[in-house]
């Protein structure tokens, strides 16, 4: 009874504050974790935390902090990071790109061995990004790049797989 | 419509076979489609629990990414599960993300959170969180199953239960026709014996035992009553034959008697136990010359003598009460008003029990014999007084002459010369034998008097005074006289005494020539005494066992054995007084010895006796 409330307290409170676009994407930036596999030498020591690193201008605010909050993956703690630059191997487990230009996008083929590279549209992905997320009718949906998320040595859910709007096998070699 | 119990066995065996068959279908049918509803519910629960697991295993990236086009897809899989209403898949705040539904008219039901599966009449609904790997809630998956395959397998086992109870019947009842020849013939059988044995009433019949079992005891029961009513039969025909046989046989005998009593010269009647004459022969009505009506209506009485009438009708009464023999001596008118003396005798006849069954009884004329008797009285009367008179008459001048012979004797000794003297002596020896004679034939007459009663002596004593008596000649002869212990008797000690004396005087005087030794001894024989007296004396020749009791019977006639031979007559005529004989066992030269019977006597017959005297 008093769970069947909360529920209908949680429903009425998301439909008074619909939330934003990237709010959204702040919460697939986390979902993502719980479906990617990292291999064990994506991580700088065993008790390194998982880091989402938020790669030049940063579109989220206070969101990405917010909904990771006390979050965990595998026992690591997760936490937000910006940077500036291509980071350094095995600081960041996730890399998000806030822009397309051309040498992000080169920065995304530099990024290494246990880095899953999430960006914006499916320019992204053909530059050699594993995720890319893509505005369907409003709906935040993406589209994966499987070959770039084998060749930095993730294995990707079959769940996950299902979910997004397509999935490419687009190899780094075709890159003009 | 017969009630059940009145139904023929076969029918019964039937029903109840059938009966039986369908109940246990019945119960074992309803049995396994409330177990199969009860255990198909739990399957069911648990396996679409399983089943909404795995749905919400598949939506959680459906969720996660918020993808209502995948998450349909994944419910689309549903479709398989043909009672599967339909599902939901709601995102964390409860809105619908995807809905699949088998049919219109489906409504998302409101989300639970809990994993629960809820059970209506009629539908289960699962609701099944949906998790992430890391435990977070995504949404919520609910499935509605609708139970109506339940009612559709309850009714397929329901007709398989009716198809399976038919054909189950149908069996039982083809098998009871084999039970039906099991129990129903067996029974039938017994049935058709009993039939038979009450409508032909023959016992000899006997039902056919089929089998071992209670039917088969029945059977041999039955069997075994029949045979007990068969011998109870033949014994009781048996008895009735008997019966008539025995009638008829008393019938004979009845007819036989009644000859008998017929041609019977005396005057036959007999009587009830109770002593009332219900039948005389005919020489009554003869004899009388009353009509055998007059005769059987008014007894014997009629015809009897006044003066015996009172008498003879007690000793009557006395008879018939005690059971005892009757024996009466009265008078009877005859046809012309003359009495005659009857002598009547009557016998009790008795059953094997004991118990008078009637009195048969004889009269017989004795007027005749009467006559005689009283003759014959008078006549031994007349002689007995003849004897004691003149014995005793005699008494008187045998003195004289023994007294006057003395004196002339004595006071003319010196005139009488020898012939006289001689002749003096015949005189004196004659006169003296005379007076033995004359005692003796006293004492004769003595032993035949009445006047002696007969009572308890000891015939010791009584011995021993008679040896007294005899001291004289006893001393003279120079005799030894011994007895052994002799009993007591009911006797008159006179006339004891007399039987002694006699027969010891007998032994000393035909004595040889040693001195006499006689002995006196008794001994129990039958209901008598017996007394014997041995002497040692000369004997005597067998020819004259018989003749030397009769009266002046003497065997020697020369002077050697004095005595006037009266002695043993008079040791007879005491024994036979008293009912008892004398004999003498002898050969000559070898002693003789006398016996004589006295009748042994009880104390109880003396106590009725002395009581009554």
């Amino acid at each position: 009874m008093v769970c069947a409330l909360c529920a209908a307290w949680g429903w009425l409170q998301a439909l008074a504050e619909q939330p934003s676009e990237y709010d959204v994407k702040a919460a697939f930036l986390l979902n993502f974790t719980r479906f990617v596999e990292w291999p064990a030498d994506a991580f700088a020591a065993p008790a390194s935390p998982f880091a989402i690193c938020v790669l030049g201008k940063d579109p989220f605010g206070r969101a990405l902090d917010d909904i990771l909050e006390g979050e965990s993956v595998n026992g690591r703690k997760l936490e937000a990071r910006r940077i500036s630059e291509a980071p350094a191997a095995r600081a960041c487990q996730m890399v998000f790109f806030g822009t397309t230009e051309k040498d992000i996008l080169r920065a995304v083929r530099s990024s290494g061995h246990g880095v899953l590279t999430v960006g914006e549209g499916e320019d992204f992905i053909r530059a050699g990004g594993a995720i890319g997320f893509i505005l369907d009718n409003r709906r935040v949906r993406f589209d994966i790049n499987q070959a770039a998320a084998e060749d930095a040595g993730l294995k990707l859910s079959s769940k996950l797989l299902n979910v997004a709007r397509s999935v490419h096998k687009i190899e780094m070699d075709q890159q003009p | 419509m017969r009630p059940f119990r009145d139904r023929p066995i076969r029918q019964k065996l039937a029903i109840v076979t059938m009966l039986t068959t369908a109940a246990a279908l019945l119960l074992a049918g309803a049995g396994i489609i409330l177990a199969d509803s009860v255990l198909f519910r739990g399957y069911l629960r648990r396996d679409l629990s399983t089943l909404a697991r795995i749905v919400a295993d598949n939506s959680t990236a459906s969720l996660a990414f918020n993808d209502p086009d995948s998450a349909a897809q994944t419910l689309a899989a549903l479709r398989a599960r043909t009672h599967v209403a339909g599902a939901c898949i709601y995102r964390s705040d409860g809105t619908v993300l995807a809905t699949y539904s088998a049919r219109s008219g489906f409504a998302c039901p409101p989300p639970v959170m809990a994993q629960t599966v809820r059970s209506s009449r009629d539908q289960l609904t699962v609701s099944q969180p949906v998790v992430l790997s890391d435990g977070r809630r995504v949404g919520t998956l609910m499935l509605v199953y609708t139970l109506s395959e339940i009612g559709e397998r309850v009714r397929l086992y329901g007709a398989t239960v009716l198809c399976v109870l038919v054909a189950a019947s149908l069996l039982a009842f083809l098998l009871s026709a084999r039970l039906r020849t099991v129990v129903a013939t067996p029974v039938s059988r017994l049935l058709r014996a009993a039939d038979l044995v009450s409508e032909t009433g023959d016992y000899g019949i006997r039902a056919q035992k089929l089998s071992g079992d209670e039917l088969g005891v029945l059977v041999e029961r039955f069997n075994a009553m029949l045979a007990g009513i068969q011998s109870r039969d033949t014994e009781l025909r048996k008895v009735l034959l008997d019966r008539e046989a025995a009638l008829r046989e008393i019938e004979r005998e009845r007819a036989r008697f009644r000859f008998l009593a017929e041609s019977m010269p005396q005057k036959i009647f007999t009587a009830a136990p109770g002593g009332e004459s219900d039948y005389f022969n005919r020489q009554w009505t003869e004899f009388t010359g009353l009509s055998m009506e007059q005769i059987g209506k008014e007894g014997w009485t009629q015809f009897l003598h006044p003066d015996d009438l009172e008498d003879s009708i007690r000793a009557w009464r006395n008879c018939v009460a005690g059971g005892e023999p009757f024996l009466h001596e009265h008078r009877f008118r005859r046809a012309d008003g003359i009495y005659l003396w009857h002598l009547t005798r009557a016998h009790p006849m008795r059953d094997a029990g004991g118990n008078i069954t009637m009195w048969i009884g004889s009269s017989t004329d004795i007027a005749e014999q009467k006559e005689k008797e009283d003759e014959l009285r008078r006549a031994n009367e007349d002689l007995r007084q003849f004897a004691y008179s003149a014995s005793h008459d005699l008494q008187e001048p045998i003195r004289n002459v023994a007294i006057y012979s003395e004196i002339i004797g004595r006071r003319y000794k010196d005139v009488l010369d020898a012939d006289g003297q001689q002749y003096l002596g015949f005189l004196r020896e004659g006169g003296r034998r005379l007076a033995t004679l004359i005692n003796d034939l006293l004492a004769y007459t003595m032993a035949g008097r009445t006047e002696i009663e007969p009572v308890p002596v000891s015939s010791s004593g009584v011995l021993q005074k008679a040896v007294a008596n005899l001291s004289e000649a006893i001393r003279e002869s120079g005799a030894a006289i011994s007895s052994d212990p002799l009993p007591e008797v009911l006797m008159g000690a006179a006339h004891l005494q007399q039987v002694f004396q006699n027969l010891i005087t007998n032994a000393m005087k035909y004595r040889d020539i040693a001195a006499p030794r006689i002995h006196i001894s008794a001994s129990a024989e039958g209901g008598s005494w017996r007394f014997a007296v041995r002497d040692n004396g000369i004997g005597i020749d067998p020819q004259y066992k018989e003749t030397i009791f009769g009266v002046f019977k003497r065997l020697h006639h020369d002077e050697k054995y004095s005595g006037t031979g009266i002695g043993l007559a008079i040791c007879q005529r005491v024994v036979e007084r008293y009912g008892g004989r004398i004999w003498v066992e002898s050969q000559p030269g070898a002693g003789a010895t006398f016996y004589f019977t006295v009748p042994r006597y009880a104390r109880t017959t003396l106590a009725v006796q002395s009581s009554a005297g």
